[in-house]
């Protein structure tokens, strides 16, 4: 079970993590991931995320015809408090708020919850172009988390423990990002997909008119569109004990290493996204069965070959 | 601090607009566009992320339109660009609306009152269910389809062949989901006709006939339901409206509805220079290169954006609204160019649309379509390439001051029997069946159809 | 005392979304309910102090119930469940089956001459657990897990509709893969 935590960590948590978010989405809109914004100041680029989250905590809820409201509104709570959830077991660098046995498998449980909560938002509001976006999400389910599970049982693997705590104290030496590159560049890439963002925003795509988001507005709206950045933040932020060594280095302390770090993956993601165009389902789904599977079974292979050695 | 009265100020500073363009009216939904890029002003994909409506063309009496405005959620103000000068002041309409609380001139406030959907009533036959059949006399807007716009599913496997959606309909329901039928398939597909019932339980699908099952591209029997695509969904040919029927998301047939004819007396704005010389005024080749080059910009612009690129899409834009208000060719080259060749060198765009809607060049012309499409000789990143290589051709043509005398315009020649548009959209829609929701989108963006040019021959 | 109400609430809900499940007339609906039931029962071996297995539960119920949305969708294409439905079918001979099947197994829990425990629970029960899953047990597993994964490729190969010469040709030369829907790799 968990170990104890300082309580005030608790409430803490959510908040840190909303923040982390509010700051990439800031980021991300001055660096124009959305699309171009001439005229508009720095400030005014960066504030956007924050008044477009105020505009839609005042607008109407938008309700449709023969919706299964209750459970759409399920679905669209359940991704934010996922995210929360699987934030709980990220090493802040001084203090965790949890850090069970078994804190790889957590994340990754949380992280599918979100997963179906998606498509539960999809279903709601009874919506064809909404179903669509949240089937998308669900069909293409299994291409995302099979290399992800690899990915991060191969990390598990390299510190003999799914303990995250004993993950970041394995990478003492050397980070398991330099010996184990291919899980690393597959975490990321199917973190991303799994917190349905950027080249992998698919499920709410614009060919669908927002996808499983459609129907949403005001608050309806917020908690799906901000419960994706709260994912993509804390899978970020998760990386880093992961792959990164978690809040080892020089002269900064702890907190500091986790911080600098989260918000540099954070910042490439957001970076990489420019370059790239949606990845469609049919074409990604053959790469990550055909590639990406042998690959992380290839690099889980060669990290056992090693254990054993030890 | 007055909060709550802060709020709206902060909602109209830079409001999420939905642009619906109606019939012939490219040149205002230009103005608009550049006049929302200006301003810094997202474009909304749907009426639930939308805060203000803009319409440009003349509103007319398009009930769809009504229906989409009553989908949106407030606070929400509604303006219409008749012109393409009125853009500017529109907007700024728009925003002084949204943060004085008030709603404006709204669309046509349709159905208020009327009884509709009561509980029990026959599916799809409700007291204004318009015949939408094709050619069932009354003239078509692409907004009455609506009328019969069910959506249905059934699960009993144990019942079948009963009426056709037993009524729980609900009136509020039928007005929204009609609007968005059109615009956003709000789940309504038009019933088969054939709905199947369900034995043992209480039936009922808000009024409105259900979908039947047929057969998949893989032999299996599933649900399939029908629905009409457009004219409101955005990155879409105006006014165009696709009947298309869906299982899952794979496209298992598409047809084009009768369209709404663009307003008489005006040229088709992509074809405007070829048309004019054709008819005899004095046009400078120059000005025709310029206008293919903004053309095949917008075109590049749309089909980025709908295959999820939004920052290049948005730079498309940028360069098709300078060159349509008339920068220098020298000054807007480099950019153009570096444009067309990030987005040539993509790998990824190449690994995405490779192998999608293969239209091979005998085949086009034995349908007739000229133009990129023909030029193209294959799929839809080849159609994407010959638009951008004659992006890279025509901005180098554009101070070119001898007069006009040919007929390519840029979706093919303007002189047959048949407008391009016209051609184009025969050509792709055989292309549809069997694709996935997405790829079909893609494909459509590739052709890039302008419902502006249906007019010039044969109905609509 | 803590352990004991999480101990009820959990048992509560599980039972209660469990009941739910047959209530429900949407089979969204009732495929959420089985797993909210599904979750708690995870929460209930974390409880007992089986962090892995509890936690493998949640995950692996949830991809579970969420594919079983992708064949809902493949066969009723019905978002949020427009028509009422029920999941009861022949609901006699149900009834007679659930009735044998709940006395038999509450005959075997209070028939049954349950052991004394021995010896004391592990330290670490993921270990244990892995242990004797891939100790003693390792050739059953390994059989069995055989056995499932090759019964899987057949019943694919058996109930697939094209396969792979279809794709790619008799002499499987062909370059691309002939798909409705081409894929990334070509494969």
């Amino acid at each position: 079970m968990a170990e104890a935590a300082p309580l005030w960590a608790v409430p803490v948590l959510p908040v840190a993590l909303c923040l982390g978010a509010v700051a990439a989405a800031a980021f991300d809109a001055v660096v124009g991931g959305g699309s171009g914004r001439p005229g508009a100041g720095v400030l005014a680029a960066a504030s956007a995320p924050l008044r477009e989250g105020l505009r839609l905590l005042a607008q109407q809820r938008r309700t449709t015809p023969s919706a299964d409201t209750a459970l759409g509104r399920v679905g669209l709570g359940l991704v934010p408090v996922a995210a929360v959830l699987a934030a709980a077991v990220v090493p802040w660098g001084f203090v965790q708020v949890a850090d069970p046995a078994v804190g790889i498998v957590w994340f990754n449980a949380m992280e599918v919850l979100a997963w179906a909560a998606v498509w539960l938002a999809g279903w709601g509001p009874n919506s064809v172009l909404s179903l669509i976006g949240g089937y998308r999400f669900l069909a293409q389910g299994l291409a995302y988390e099979l290399p992800h599970m690899f990915a991060l049982t191969t990390a598990g693997l390299g510190a003999e423990s799914l303990r995250v705590s004993e993950v970041v104290g394995a990478q003492q030496g050397l980070w398991f990002a330099v010996w184990m590159p291919a899980a690393f560049a597959v975490y990321l890439l199917s973190a991303v997909a799994m917190s349905f963002w950027g080249p992998f925003g698919y499920p709410l795509g614009g060919d669908v008119a927002g996808g499983a988001v459609a129907e949403y507005s005001g608050v309806d709206r917020l908690l799906l569109l901000g419960g994706r950045w709260l994912l993509l933040t804390a899978t970020a932020a998760f990386s880093v004990p992961l792959f990164l060594g978690g809040g080892r280095g020089p002269l900064l302390p702890g907190w500091g290493w986790t911080l600098l770090k989260t918000a540099a993956v954070l910042a490439v993601l957001i970076l990489a996204r420019r370059m790239l165009p949606v990845l469609r389902a049919e074409r990604y789904m053959e790469f990550a069965w055909m590639v990406l599977v042998p690959l992380t079974l290839v690099q889980a292979l060669f990290v056992a070959v090693v254990v054993l050695n030890r | 601090m007055d909060l709550i009265g802060a709020l709206p100020r902060l909602a109209a500073r830079r409001p999420p607009v939905l642009l619906v363009t109606m019939p012939g009216a490219t040149r205002e939904r230009l103005a608009v566009e550049a006049e929302l890029t200006g301003r810094g002003w997202p474009s909304a994909p749907g009426p639930a992320a939308a805060a203000g409506l803009v319409v440009a063309g003349r509103a007319g009496g398009a009930q769809w339109l009504g229906d989409l405005w009553n989908g949106m959620p407030r606070p929400r103000a509604y303006v219409a660009v008749a012109h393409a000068g009125d853009a500017p002041h529109a907007l700024d309409l728009l925003g002084r609306l949204l943060s004085s609380g008030r709603e404006g001139d709204a669309p046509r406030a349709v159905s208020a009152g009327a009884p509709r959907g009561a509980p029990g009533q026959g599916g799809g036959d409700g007291p204004d269910h318009h015949p939408g059949a094709p050619g069932s006399g009354a003239r078509e807007t692409p907004g009455d389809e609506d009328g019969r716009s069910g959506r249905g599913g059934q699960e009993g496997r144990d019942g079948r062949g009963q009426a056709r959606g037993q009524g729980r309909g609900q009136g509020q329901g039928r007005k929204q989901g009609r609007a968005l039928g059109l615009g956003l398939g709000q789940g309504r597909g038009q019933g088969q006709g054939q709905g199947q019932g369900h034995g043992g339980h209480r039936g009922g699908v808000a009024g409105l006939p259900m979908a039947g099952r047929a057969d998949d591209r893989d032999g299996l029997r599933l649900d399939r339901l029908h629905l009409p695509l457009g004219p409101a969904l955005a990155d879409w040919p105006a006014g165009l409206v696709l009947d298309v029927a869906l299982q899952g998301d794979v496209l298992q047939s598409a047809e084009a509805h009768p369209w709404e004819a663009a307003p008489a007396g005006r040229y088709p704005f992509w074809g405007e220079p070829w048309l004019r010389a054709a008819g005899g005024e004095a046009v400078t080749r120059g000005a025709a290169e310029r206008r293919r080059c903004a053309s095949h910009l917008d075109s590049v612009g749309r089909f980025l954006a709908v295959s999820g690129w939004p920052r290049p899409a948005a730079r498309a834009r940028r360069l098709r609204d300078r060159l349509l208000q008339g920068a220098a060719a020298g000054e807007l080259a480099p950019e153009v160019l570096r444009l067309t060749r990030g987005v040539a060198r993509s790998r990824t765009l190449r690994w995405l649309t490779r192998g999608l809607g293969e239209l091979p060049a005998g085949r086009a012309r034995e349908l007739g379509v000229t133009g990129p499409a023909l030029a193209a000789d294959g799929d839809v990143h080849a159609r994407l390439r010959v638009w951008l290589g004659e992006i890279e051709r025509s901005v180098h043509g554009m101070d070119d001051p001898r007069a006009l005398t040919g007929v390519d315009g840029p979706r093919g020649r303007l002189d047959g029997p048949r407008p391009p548009s016209r051609l184009l959209l025969a050509a792709l829609l055989p292309l549809l069946p069997g694709a996935e929701f997405a790829c079909a989108r893609l494909i459509l963006a590739s052709f890039d159809p302008d419902p502006d040019e249906f007019a010039g021959a044969g109905h609509g | 005392m803590l352990d004991n109400t999480v101990f009820s609430v959990l048992s509560a809900v599980a039972v209660g979304s469990g009941v739910m499940v047959f209530r429900f007339d949407s089979m969204a609906r009732a495929t959420y309910a089985l797993l909210l039931s599904l979750l708690c029962v995870g929460g209930l071996l974390v409880l007992l102090g089986l962090d892995y297995l509890g936690v493998v539960i949640v995950l692996m119920m949830t991809v579970e119930m969420a594919v079983m949305g992708v064949f809902m969708v493949m066969y009723m294409m019905n978002p949020a469940g427009l028509m009422p439905m029920s999941i009861l079918h022949n609901r006699k001979g149900a009834a007679v089956v659930c009735a044998v099947v709940f006395l038999l197994m509450a005959l075997g829990i209070v028939l049954a001459p349950w052991p004394r425990r021995a010896g004391t629970a592990d330290e670490d029960p993921t270990k244990a657990l892995g242990e004797s899953l891939m100790g003693p047990q390792m050739l059953t597993m390994m059989t069995l897990g055989f056995a499932l994964f090759s019964t899987i490729v057949a019943t694919v190969l058996l109930a697939t509709h094209r396969g792979r010469y279809d794709r790619l040709g008799d002499d499987l030369r062909a370059r691309r893969a002939d798909d409705p829907v081409p894929g990334g790799v070509g494969r």
